[in-house]
């Protein structure tokens, strides 16, 4: 039987009567995960519609097992990163799982235990080595990868397509329109085509975090880096002013919309599905929702590249993973070793790969490709065969260190002051390496 | 009299009955208030950092405090929320006050008005930071595209980017929330004021103005200034909206004093800066409801004086 | 000009000028309630869709679970909700009815100093407080359990309600009670036979407010409550967001169910409401 529609039958509760026949390691029995009886693993996830249909799964776990998940708390990563730090502050880390990211992890000190001592070689061998590798913090393997995050380019295929455009543009920058393959042409690109306040030629994330990857990962693109080997900030370098520019000159030229420093993920998403945007460098996540006709005026016009590449001819690749740690408190280490196990097993990461979520398992990468491809949706396809390449090539996470946060909140404000004018760039970059050099020095890194 | 006065009789209890009438107040405002407040001063004089527990036995007396001192974006949010409550808590009580002199004249249907009146006071401070971060979105914000349909403008304004824009959409927000508190109020008064000083008036051939500015502001001034100790006393719920609609940004445009707290504290994970910061902010609340906690009992005495 | 057409005249401003205040109060508003029934997909278009072209109740059956998606615990939520809300505003009232009395009909030492101290201990923001509390209610075994929220609310409330109870049961005349006590009641009789009924109004409107505060606080209730066992309904409105998105339609499904039991109250209660202010705050 093949392995999809063995899937098929697991989802329509046909479980039972395979259970004699098949023996796959993704089959939920307690052969596979253990038997816990009376046990109860306390979990604190990361809520919101993408991230639940994996939780639905759940009771599978606890027929098989015997153990009682209690979900004890469900919040966006914001809201569980702020009650994770009360809880290192309450000594309250009574609970045994909890939702985490690369970006995040390393802030968390030593609260999260080292799975490579609880979970089966095995399974571990068939992650992505990179991927297990960016969930490591000082040797520990802190986290286990559920799915991951990196950035290519959409853009509307009809505007690529359309003569009057590559004539014009042509005329106008003297080379082809074609889909860009550097920063530069992606400027051009957007400046060319945005018809403000009606069309913009792309958008931005304006705050927070967000920003600051993106300018971290253009940084990196343009042959920068944000510190050197010493953790001296170096990023008010030459890579670094260049990168500013490419910000504010598509907010001085008003292909970004007026209100992008005050966007994040979700405007960004709702802007090009909206039809007014014509590039959009974002997430997996929205593939599917990008080509649906019943949410999105883009419906079969969406095209995709890899991201752009910088001066340094490096693309970017900010990358990071939703992952599952082990509290080293927790008393239940075996049960809650299995739950995680189960979390991110096959079938399980394979669900979330159908929403457009990108597996951390090889083998997932493979089989939802095969799935999709079977399916006769190429557009799925290739979404999986892009942000494939450009994980296994492009991806790299910001600096693992526990500061990381505080460092982008002195970046960020400087971004966008830079961005308005208030500010040279070289000046909001000069500002913010010093308040990042007085914080690495307080963490001990200086 | 052979009846004994009436004052002797409430006074001759034992005098601990008030304290005892007072005790579950009292109880349950130190366990919220005054014990939480007591620990966060003690750790505003250490560098308690969160995420490392043992920081909060280090003491390092006021250094978090001198660090503000020289702390420009501290000052300089400091100043923009005393801004933010000026500005707010007026519009808010003139805006109150011509509701509730508009409907205070209406008298059929008065009690479903009353209720539509207070139809903001039902949204939650966190869904009023969503809806007006819908509304003034710039691209697809309902306020943007209303204007653009109607050819009042031709380009997308930033609401919640440009520098006086920002302020006003988040001073917009508070003040859509809060003018009901006000409005309720002050209808209040109205409706209790007494109609034969301004007969009288009208009657000495005073002008309409004339009878407002001198017979009913003074007496629904009292009422102004409860409203504006409520609102003194619970504006840091503006946290939330601002914290929805801007988080502080763009490039610091619409920090508050509560925003920055929150993301030090939290974020940043620096808990001891931060409760410096809350200190310092307590204070400003308490010197805005101390003023008009002044200004109430002054038109109290007022009042009873022309009674 | 005529008078009687004057007087005509100034009908019809104020009537029109307080529709166009009516609107600006509820267009916002309203705008949520009618996204409630519109998908995201129309509500966010660009250019905007000014007639609605598609009303239904999806949101509402996605958010109780009769879509594919994971529903969101609302009965649970709104139970929390509900519980929280009436039980600090009940207690809230008892200590207020209380310490308003105190201060109503006592004297005794700091009087003046105690009131005002009363009255700041509401000034302290939330924010300030949240991590102190949240470490005492954490030893104390409070976080996530609704009598954690209570007493917390009760916290918050009780400023207010003595404030407005003191302002009211000053407006009584003494003499009714004192009447009654040489007529042979008790002290605790007078009280609930005299003062009490007399004070209707102001407790009501005073209950209100706390109702109202209670029910739409965030910012404590995100810090204190975790998950079904405690969430409150203010606090599932994050349920919509997480890091890419936010279901905007779905919030404002939820929001209507949010708004409607307080509105509803409020109506019930309005008459008190204006009565009890009129005499409770000012007057003293």
């Amino acid at each position: 039987m093949k392995r999809r529609t063995f899937n098929k039958l697991l989802a329509g509760g046909a479980l039972g009567a395979l259970a004699g026949r098949m023996a796959s390691a993704d089959e939920v029995t307690s052969a596979v995960y253990g038997s816990f009886d009376g046990v109860t693993v306390r979990a604190k996830l990361i809520g919101g519609a993408q991230y639940e249909t994996l939780y639905a799964e759940i009771p599978k776990w606890e027929a098989a097992t015997g153990a009682k998940v209690d979900v004890i708390s469900r919040k966006n990563h914001f809201e569980l990163d702020r009650e994770i730090k009360q809880d290192i502050a309450a000594g309250t880390l009574d609970w045994d799982i909890g939702s985490n990211h690369t970006s995040f992890a390393p802030q968390y000190g030593d609260i999260y235990m080292d799975l490579n001592s609880v979970m089966k070689p095995d399974v571990l061998a068939a992650f992505d080595a990179l991927a297990l590798k960016n969930s490591t913090v000082d040797g520990s393997l802190v986290q286990m990868p559920r799915h991951s995050d990196v950035s290519n380019l959409y853009y509307q295929k009809s505007l690529y397509a359309d003569q009057g455009n590559k004539d014009a543009f042509k005329a106008k920058y003297g080379y082809d329109l074609a889909p860009p393959e550097t920063f530069d042409q992606f400027k051009d690109h957007a400046i060319f085509f945005a018809k403000a306040p009606d069309f913009f030629g792309t958008q931005y994330p304006g705050k927070d975090e967000a920003i600051t990857g993106r300018f971290y990962e253009m940084l990196v693109a343009n042959g920068g880096a944000l510190f050197d080997d010493k953790w001296n900030p170096t990023f008010n370098s030459a890579a670094g002013v260049k990168s500013v520019m490419w910000f504010k000159d598509l907010y001085d030229a008003k292909a970004v919309p007026a209100g992008v420093l005050n966007y994040l993920w979700d405007d960004l998403g709702a802007g090009f599905a909206s039809g007014t945007v014509a590039l959009d460098l974002d997430w997996a996540g929205w593939a599917a929702y990008f080509n649906d006709p019943a949410n999105s005026k883009v419906a079969n016009d969406v095209g995709l590249i890899r991201a752009p590449k910088g001066d340094g001819g490096k693309r970017a690749g900010w990358s990071g993973s939703h992952s599952f740690s082990i509290t080293k408190t927790s008393q239940n280490k075996d049960a809650a070793a299995s739950l995680v196990t189960f979390l991110t097993s096959h079938d399980n990461q394979m669900i979330e790969a159908r929403k457009g979520l990108l597996p951390t398992r090889t083998q997932v990468w493979k089989d939802i490709a095969a799935e999709f491809g079977a399916a006769g949706n190429d557009f799925m396809v290739e979404v999986f065969n892009t942000y494939g390449q450009s994980m296994a090539e492009d991806a790299f996470t910001p600096p693992l260190i526990a500061p990381w946060i505080e460092v982008s909140n002195e970046i960020f404000p400087r971004l966008q002051k830079a961005i308005l004018g208030e500010m040279t760039a070289q000046a909001a970059l000069d500002e913010a390496a010093a308040a990042a050099t007085r914080i690495m020095q307080d963490n001990g890194y200086l | 009299m052979a009846r004994y006065s009436p004052k002797r009789l409430f006074r001759n209890r034992m005098n601990l009955v008030p304290f005892l009438l007072l005790l579950p107040a009292f109880m349950v405002l130190a366990l919220v208030v005054v014990f939480p407040l007591g620990f966060s001063l003690y750790t505003s004089f250490t560098p308690y950092r969160l995420i490392r527990p043992n920081t909060l036995h280090v003491w390092i007396g006021l250094r978090n405090y001198t660090d503000l001192m020289g702390n420009g974006d501290f000052w300089a949010a400091f100043g923009r929320t005393v801004l933010f409550l000026t500005i707010a808590l007026n519009v808010e009580f003139l805006a109150g006050l011509g509701i509730a002199l508009l409907i205070s004249r209406i008298t059929w249907g008065q009690r479903t008005l009353r209720t539509i009146m207070m139809f903001p006071m039902m949204f939650s401070p966190i869904l009023v930071g969503y809806q007006f971060k819908f509304v003034f979105n710039d691209n697809i914000g309902i306020l943007n595209n209303a204007l653009q349909a109607l050819h009042l403008s031709d380009g997308a304004i930033a609401w919640l980017v440009d520098r006086n824009l920002a302020m006003f959409s988040i001073i917009f927000a508070e003040v859509w929330m809060s003018t009901s508190v006000f409005a309720i109020l002050l209808l209040a008064g109205l409706l209790s004021m007494p109609r034969d000083p301004v007969e009288a008036a009208r009657v000495d051939g005073c002008n309409p103005w004339q009878v407002f500015r001198h017979i009913t502001l003074p007496y629904i001034m009292p009422f102004a200034y409860i409203a504006m100790t409520i609102r003194s006393l619970d504006v840091a719920r503006a946290y939330d909206i601002v914290h929805v609609m801007t988080g502080g940004g763009p490039a610091g445009r619409t920090e508050l004093l509560w925003t920055l707290i929150a993301r030090t504290g939290y974020n940043n994970a620096k808990m001891g800066m931060a409760n410096a910061m809350a200190y310092i902010s307590i204070l400003l609340s308490i010197a805005f409801t101390y003023f008009f906690f002044r200004k109430l009992i002054a038109a109290r005495k007022f009042m009873r004086g022309a009674d | 000009m005529d008078p009687k057409l004057r007087r005509q005249l100034g009908r019809i401003v104020s009537w029109v000028l307080t529709f166009l205040l009516m609107m600006i109060i509820c267009v916002p508003g309203l705008w949520v309630v009618l996204t409630a029934f519109r998908p995201n997909a129309e509500v966010l278009a660009k250019p905007a869709v000014w007639v609605p072209q598609v009303l239904s109740l999806n949101n509402f059956a996605k958010i109780f679970g009769f879509a594919q998606e994971v529903a969101i615990p609302v009965p649970a939520y709104f139970a929390n909700s509900m519980i929280i809300a009436l039980t600090s505003t009940a207690i809230a009232l008892l200590i207020g009815m209380s310490g308003g009395y105190a201060f109503a009909r006592y004297r005794f030492r700091f009087k003046d100093g105690l009131f005002l101290g009363l009255m700041l201990s509401r000034t302290v923001p939330g924010i300030a407080l949240s991590l102190p509390l949240f470490m005492i209610w954490s030893r104390l075994g409070l976080i996530d359990t609704k009598p954690g929220l209570i007493i917390v609310y009760v916290a918050m409330n009780v400023p207010f309600t003595i404030w407005l109870i003191d302002g009211f049961f000053r407006q009584i005349p003494i003499e009714l009670s004192e009447a009654a006590m040489v007529d042979g009641c008790t002290r605790w009789q007078a009280f609930w036979r005299i003062e009490f009924p007399l004070a209707r109004s102001g407790i009501a409107s005073a209950g209100i407010f706390a109702f109202l505060t209670s029910w739409n606080e965030y910012a404590l209730a995100s810090q204190l409550t975790r998950s079904t066992y405690s969430k409150t309904l203010p606090v599932g409105l994050m349920d919509f967001t997480s890091q890419f998105t936010i279901d905007w339609a779905g919030m404002s499904a939820m929001a209507v169910i949010i708004i409607i039991p307080a509105l509803a109250l409020t109506f019930i209660v309005q008459k008190h409401l204006i009565a009890g202010l009129t005499f409770g705050g000012v007057k003293g």
